[in-house]
């Protein structure tokens, strides 16, 4: 059984400070971390290869600019990752068609993890659009997953319980953040696929994009207009009137927060 | 000259911070307040093969090199103290002592099941009557027929009260004292005949065994014999020096941490209207700790780059112990000022590093022997042979 | 003023002429939750309003489910020009694969310009993968709008790291453009009463999900969010009074409950849930202090929390130099009213 864990990375917002008045973001210490969802997602995958010795092989979640994430994957304990190098940054509607070629090399799949939302963008289409491209069926936003006698087995959040699901193999299924404790890497894979020395780092592949699809037929869907700031804090602002006009103000308040 | 890390020991770094933050952070105000060893923290810590961090990978180590086993300490000492001294006693001179002279068969059997962390090590030097005169212990080993009969103690050995392995010396011809007269030993601590007699109960590293030891009749078998018979007196003096740029880590890991904390308070904390960080006296205060810090950490890393690539660094190494636990005292004590009235409260992490620090000018050669150490290095470079 | 000539007048309007279809347009689809038409569908249309009229195009309301035929008139109340219903009972539950099937073949045969859906988890799990179908491009948990007028663009803010700053996205050639919207990010339109009209019905062939639902989660235990973590917080303070309401109004908001030293002495909570630079630092989205004072340690504890509501008797407590929101009244009585608004 194979199964196939999408990962990638970000700015650790901790380093980032935003000047909503000057309308500015400072990058005070630039550190990238993997997506913590996809963190989760690989955990998932580790899993289901402790209960069923499923192969496990990382891809990249959309362009990175090193392979470092893919490290971290086989580190942790994949048994293969492929860097898949593109030169331009492809979005979400691109990749898939990336993702669907790749699966397509390694000889398909029996289920695909990656994380139902990504810390920086919040955005959770990837999973269900590769879903889509594969005609697959998708679990998404799962808190757990078990594969066994060709399906897999999730838990999702629905109606404020949570319910147990399942679907016929192969599937795609995303998993929320701080679904689960992902595990560390081990320490001499570590080392090993860090010094490109041994198994491990013979793991690794790097796969040009351009040999897996036609470049010119990979566009970007979305596009970058700017960029806006919330408006500054307004700190001690007291609100008057009844009991229930000041209940009511806040919890207005609340819920466009919320 | 390159001073950035290799891409292993960055990676090794994130995880070993990670963990440090996850995993060790938590237990930290605890263990202190408990005085118990966390001893499901060196569990973990052997799972993912930290134990072993500057041991080949042949003998189940992680082949990160001393750099990597500063990293750890490091990252272990900006945390917790009483953690990273559990572990360097483990790796640094336990274990380190079987991997200097341990023959093939000893690293075999001793070596990897230390390095993985499926048995604790402890270094059994220290006696009542021998702590920086190394070589007046008088704990005795005897020949009989293919063993040794050891008799004695040990006291203040670090892990001694839960170690799987502990390396002993002992004296085996009192006629000739620590040149021929002195031998190291791989003593298992279930055998019959070894004792933990008691547990010190301490100011600070609440959170480590320092434990008295008692060897009756403890029958050591000779192929346990650790290197040359009349020759442990070099071993341990050899696994002392390396542990001597590792413990300068892990006070360069607790110093870092008195700074992180004192740039946290001065940026909160407003008195006269303003946070602490525009009282000048403040300034001077992290200015002072950052630039010692920042001294620190270059002579470690340079002494760990000197040990990796197989060049002389005893000297270094003891201005790294020396310099490490005196920089360690002074940014915790400047931390704690800045902190104020709270400083002194258990609520903080401060106090705790103030108690823990203190024992790192004395253990693993006070620092006194370490000034000696380095004069000594200095003048004999100079022709003279100093006689302290 | 008797204004009640206005409904007399307003009463006069004929329904509306349901928009024929057949090309463009700006289509939402329909959240139903509890036999109702979700908030964010009707906010939704209400953005999609602003789009259409500066477009010169038609707003269209999708409704899937079973028995929901009825639900049409509020989309019609909120803008809609037509609505289309598929009611049927393979709908009653949400299932990507039978909605997915309703949907496409709708907007094969409709060609939108645009596609709305609430940023909820039916939106989704269709949006990416009715895009995917179509080419088209997805914009999630859109906060805001506007036109790029010269290519019929939709220009979407999009919040970062959970709203730090915002980026503007647009998919300026792929058709159609799909959007999420998030739930409480655009005005309740006005519902206007006078508006009505006749929906059209869709044909239903009945697809079966591939997701089967199996039961509860027997066994399940979620995972433990750390109070540092948390992102929606109400902490209580001794003049909270009641900890009980505080319990309530954690609950109601899905929160954890947290409290100062004074919370602690009072028994209310253990000593890992004091909020204080001596205990723990958080960083929520959402902080409620009820009944805090706000000494400097408590403070500084909450700096790093998104939106601060601080409810307290006293009006010089300095819990409202740092508050965003602040209410000076007793906790024992707003919190109730609190609680009453947000059911």
């Amino acid at each position: 059984m194979r199964v196939i864990v999408l990962m990638g990375r970000v700015l650790d917002p901790r380093g980032i400070v935003v000047n909503r008045r000057r309308g500015r973001i400072f990058v005070n210490v630039e550190e990238y971390i993997i997506q913590p969802a996809d963190r989760c997602a690989l955990e998932v995958a580790l899993r289901v290869k402790d209960a069923t010795g499923a192969e496990v092989v990382a891809l990249p979640r959309g362009p990175l600019p090193d392979d470092d994430v893919l490290r971290q994957a086989l580190a942790t304990g994949a048994d293969r990752a492929i860097y898949l190098t593109a030169d331009k940054p492809y979005d979400d509607g691109a990749w898939t068609k990336v993702l669907v070629a790749a699966v397509e090399r390694l000889g398909g799949a029996d289920l695909i993890l990656t994380g139902a939302t990504t810390l920086d963008t919040g955005q959770g289409q990837l999973g269900p659009r590769l879903a889509e491209a594969l005609g697959w069926p998708q679990v998404v936003d799962a808190w757990s997953a078990e594969v066994a006698d060709g399906k897999v087995r999730a838990v999702l959040h629905r109606g404020g319980e949570y319910v147990a699901v399942e679907a016929n193999l192969p599937a795609v299924v995303t998993v929320q953040p701080g679904a689960v404790k992902p595990r560390y890497p081990d320490g001499v894979r570590l080392i090993n696929v860090y010094r490109g020395v041994g198994e491990v780092a013979e793991a690794l592949e790097t796969w040009p994009v351009a040999d897996l699809v036609e470049v010119e037929s990979l566009k970007p869907l979305l596009e970058r207009r700017g960029q806006d700031f919330p408006p500054e804090r307004e700190r001690s602002v007291r609100l008057t009137g009844t009991v229930e006009e000041m209940a009511r103000a806040a919890a207005d308040a609340l819920r466009e927060r919320l | 000259m390159d001073f950035t890390f290799s891409p292993e020991h960055q990676a090794l770094r994130r995880m070993i911070r990670e963990f440090a933050e996850n995993e060790v952070a938590p237990l930290a105000a605890e263990i202190d307040r408990e005085h118990r060893v966390p001893i499901e923290t060196m569990r973990k810590l052997g799972e993912i093969g930290l134990l072993g961090v500057c041991f080949p990978q042949e003998y189940g180590g992680m082949g990160a090199g001393e750099t990597g086993y500063c990293i750890l300490m490091e990252e272990l000492g900006r945390i917790c103290t009483s953690t990273a001294t559990n572990v360097g006693a483990h790796i640094g001179i336990g274990a380190m002592a079987i991997y200097l002279d341990g023959n093939e068969e000893q690293k075999r059997k001793y070596l990897t099941p230390l390095a993985r962390g499926e048995k604790i090590a402890a270094f059994g030097l220290t006696e009542a009557n021998a702590g920086s005169d190394a070589a007046n212990i008088r704990t005795r080993a005897v020949r009989e027929g293919d063993s040794w009969i050891l008799d004695g103690g040990k006291v203040f050995i670090t892990n001694g009260g839960y170690a799987d392995i502990v390396t002993v010396l002992a004296v085996t011809d009192p006629a000739l004292g620590p040149r021929g007269g002195i031998t190291a030993f791989i003593v298992e601590t279930q055998w019959e005949g070894f004792k933990v007699a008691r547990e010190e109960d301490k100011m600070g590293i609440r959170g480590t065994s320092t434990a008295e030891l008692v060897f009756e009749e403890l029958r050591v078998p000779h192929e346990n014999v650790l290197g040359k018979v009349g020759e442990g007196f070099v071993t341990f003096m050899k696994a002392l020096d390396m542990g001597r740029l590792t413990l300068g880590a892990a006070c360069l890991g607790g110093a870092q941490a008195a700074l992180e904390w004192a740039i946290r308070w001065a940026k909160t904390r407003n008195q006269f209207g303003v946070a602490l960080a525009h009282k000048q006296s403040v300034q001077w205060m992290i200015a002072n700790m950052a630039t010692e810090i920042e001294a620190l950490r270059s002579l470690v890393y340079r002494v760990a780059w000197l040990v990796d690539t197989g060049r002389p660094f005893s000297q270094l190494a003891a201005m790294c112990k020396m310099y490490g636990s005196e920089v360690a005292s002074r940014a915790i004590d400047m931390a704690l000022q800045i902190h104020g009235g709270l400083g002194v409260t258990r609520d903080f992490p401060i106090e705790r590093a103030f108690r823990d620090a203190r024992i790192a000018e004395i253990f693993e050669g006070t620092n006194e022997i370490q000034r000696i150490v380095i004069a000594a290095n200095i003048f004999r470079q100079h022709g003279v042979r100093i006689r302290p | 003023m008797d204004a009640s000539f206005l409904d007399l007048l307003m009463a006069q309007q004929e329904e509306v002429a349901e928009a024929e279809g057949g090309g463009g347009g700006i289509w939402v689809v329909a959240d139903v939750v509890d036999g109702q038409v979700a908030p964010v569908t009707l906010e939704a249309i209400g953005a999609a309003r602003t789009l259409a009229d500066a477009l010169g195009a038609y707003v269209y309301g999708v409704l899937l489910g079973d028995g929901v035929t009825d639900l049409a008139q509020p989309l019609y109340q909120a803008g809609a020009d037509g609505v289309r219903v598929a009611d049927h009972p393979s709908l009653a539950s949400f299932g990507v694969e039978p909605y997915l099937k309703v949907l496409a073949d709708l907007f094969e045969a409709e060609k939108p310009e645009v596609v709305m859906f609430g940023a909820t988890p039916q939106g989704e799990e269709l949006a990416p993968r009715l895009a995917q179908r179509m080419g088209g491009g997805l914009i999630e948990h859109v906060t805001a709008v506007t036109l790029d007028e010269a290519t019929r663009t939709v220009q979407a803010s999009v919040p970062i790291y959970g709203g730090e700053f915002f980026e503007i996205l647009a998919c300026p050639e792929a058709r159609p453009q799909f959007l999420t919207i998030e739930p409480g990010a655009f005005p309740e339109p006005f519902m206007d009463p006078h508006r009505k009209g006749e929906p059209k019905t869709l044909e239903v062939e009945p697809v079966e999900p591939a997701v089967r639902v199996v039961g509860p989660a027997e066994g399940f235990e979620p995972p433990v969010v750390p109070l540092s973590q948390a992102p929606v917080i109400v902490a209580a303070g001794r003049q909270a009074g009641d900890f009980e309401l505080v319990k309530r109004l954690a609950e109601a908001l899905g929160a954890q409950v947290a409290g100062d030293r004074g919370a602690r002495d009072a028994g209310w909570i253990g000593p890992d849930r004091i909020v204080d630079v001596r205990g723990v630092t958080v960083a929520p989205k959402v902080y409620i202090a009820v009944g805090i004072r706000g000494d400097t340690f408590h403070n500084a504890a909450i700096e790093g929390a998104g939106f601060i509501l601080a409810i307290h008797p006293d009006a010089d407590a300095p819990i409202f130099q740092v508050a965003d929101l602040c209410i000076e009244g007793d906790p024992k009585e707003v919190v109730p009213a609190l609680l009453e608004v947000l059911s």
